[in-house]
């Protein structure tokens, strides 16, 4: 399903990625472990062509990413960044923003599937109603869950979305992915939810190499 | 009416009114007297060299002199954008310039041709006032425009990049930020229009009615090229966004950091707002 082969990547003189190769397959949920700065933010990038790497290939289902197919890649795929950046206005303002967007607009009724969802994320409608700068850091975090969910898609990038959130959500919220057998997860995090998890697999980005 | 025409004694004499802010600013201190002068000085040279050129376009009355005039005044007008749109010049120039010639050249024409009527649109006095006119307004314009729009999206880099992951086409993406910088562009000129005539009297009223026109003659003129500015404000600033989006993104959509001549705010430091995500990846979290 994905494929990094080879990939180099460096910032500033220094290697960030050196001679990495990781494939995942179609329905596993895999979580990147690594330091700090060891490169796990830069593989979302690379796969959504924010960054170029240095050498390598990278694929997407048997395809090639380039500046042609990860126009597709992005169509395809649901990304939440560890900062989550929602900008700002309501949350129903952004709902109504990804709603427009060409490639949702088969998604119809997203207000309507978001009240669903909201009561599984524990998201109160007092919470829905505020400005998105007004959110906790959690609330932001199972906000920015609940609209990848809602782009319907089966790939999802996974970057540190349960920091935030307390061990009952922690654990609500890791459920939610790990339990769908066709959605295929790439997650970038240290919580004990996703790595004790039997589902899961674990591969350490440092020694490139899979953890039994 | 004819214009009373100002002796150099004249002229001395409004030099003489600047004793006024010569007198504040010894009184408190303003560090503005070498300023003052500078500028003063400066303009009154450029304005005599102007006004002798001038002199000589207006009698020639030559269409291709005329129309390289006017390509100089853009040639200046784009430069005087780029510089302080922050955006280096080697990438802005080109699509600058063509989106100024195109702006200006549509509204000047649509002026001449269709509006006032002339027998010749390459009337020196109407091609150079009007033109020189919608340059010098929609300036300002053009460099908030400019400036807004590629410094918001790099000051928001992780949230543009998010609207491009959740699929968006470049397009979708920028359509916010094209938005802002537009609607940015406008403000100080919708806002003057809002207040024309009731504040103050325009320039192109105020030299019209000195000029020896009626009232009745200058408020047509004037509000001819309040629009005829606001049509080639937005003209060109769009253009040259639209322009310059092929050099300034890479073919992923990314906004390539080397575009600007300064650094990202707080680059010191690696924002992480303004880098993709991991980007920061070395030695830092």
């Amino acid at each position: 399903m994905i494929a990094f082969n080879h990939i180099h990547l460096s910032f500033n003189g220094k290697k960030v990625l050196d001679d990495l190769s990781l494939a995942v397959e179609r329905g596993e949920k895999v979580v990147i472990l690594g330091k700090s700065g060891s490169g796990k933010s830069s593989l979302f990038s690379l796969l959504l062509g924010f960054l170029e790497p240095d050498a390598g290939e990278i694929f997407f289902a048997g395809r090639r990413v380039d500046e042609k197919s990860v126009w597709e890649v992005r169509r395809k795929v649901a990304y939440i960044d560890q900062d989550v950046s929602l900008g700002s206005g309501t949350i129903f303002d952004l709902l109504d923003f990804i709603a427009r967007l060409k490639t949702n607009l088969h998604l119809g009724q997203i207000r309507k599937e978001a009240d669903e969802l909201q009561h599984y994320f524990e998201l109160s409608d007092e919470v829905l109603n505020k400005n998105i700068e007004e959110l906790s850091g959690g609330e932001r975090q199972r906000l920015a869950v609940m609209i990848a969910v809602l782009l319907h898609r089966d790939v999802f990038l996974l970057d540190e979305v349960t920091s935030a959130l307390d061990l009952h959500l922690k654990k609500k919220v890791a459920d939610f992915f790990i339990d769908r057998k066709d959605w295929t997860c790439l997650v970038i995090s240290h919580d004990p939810v996703w790595l004790e998890n039997p589902a899961v697999k674990v591969f350490d980005l440092e020694e490139k190499t899979w953890r039994l | 009416m004819e214009t009373v025409d100002l002796s150099i004694a004249s002229l001395v004499l409004t030099f003489l009114l600047l004793a006024l802010p010569v007198v504040l600013s010894l009184l408190f201190g303003f560090r503005l007297l070498k300023p003052l002068f500078y500028a003063v000085g400066r303009m009154t040279v450029q304005l005599i060299l102007i006004g002798i050129f001038l002199k000589y376009l207006f009698l020639w009355n030559n269409t291709w002199i005329n129309l390289l005039w006017l390509m100089i005044m853009i040639t200046v007008a784009v430069f005087s954008a780029v510089r302080s749109s922050s955006i280096k010049i080697s990438r802005i120039f080109i699509p600058g310039f063509l989106s100024f010639t195109v702006a200006t050249f549509v509204v000047i024409f649509y002026l001449n041709l269709v509006v006032i009527p002339l027998d010749n649109v390459f009337d020196a006095r109407y091609l150079i006032v009007l033109g020189g006119m919608l340059l010098g307004n929609s300036l300002r314009g053009n460099i908030v425009g400019i400036s807004t729009f590629y410094k918001n999206i790099r000051n928001d880099t992780r949230k543009y990049l998010y609207t491009l992951s959740l699929g968006a086409s470049h397009y979708e993406a920028l359509l916010p930020y094209l938005r802002e910088s537009v609607e940015l562009a406008l403000k100080p000129t919708l806002a003057a229009m809002a207040t024309m005539g009731i504040v103050a009297l325009p320039g192109m009223m105020t030299g019209v009615i000195l000029g020896g026109a009626s009232p009745e003659v200058a408020i047509k003129y004037q509000i001819m090229i309040m629009i005829a500015i606001v049509v080639s404000t937005i003209t060109s600033v769009v253009l040259t966004i639209l322009m310059t989006l092929r050099v300034c993104f890479n073919h992923y959509g990314v906004l390539r950091q080397d575009v600007f001549t300064d650094r990202a705010p707080g680059h010191k430091k690696s924002s992480r707002r303004s880098r993709p995500p991991g980007s920061a990846a070395a030695g830092r979290r």
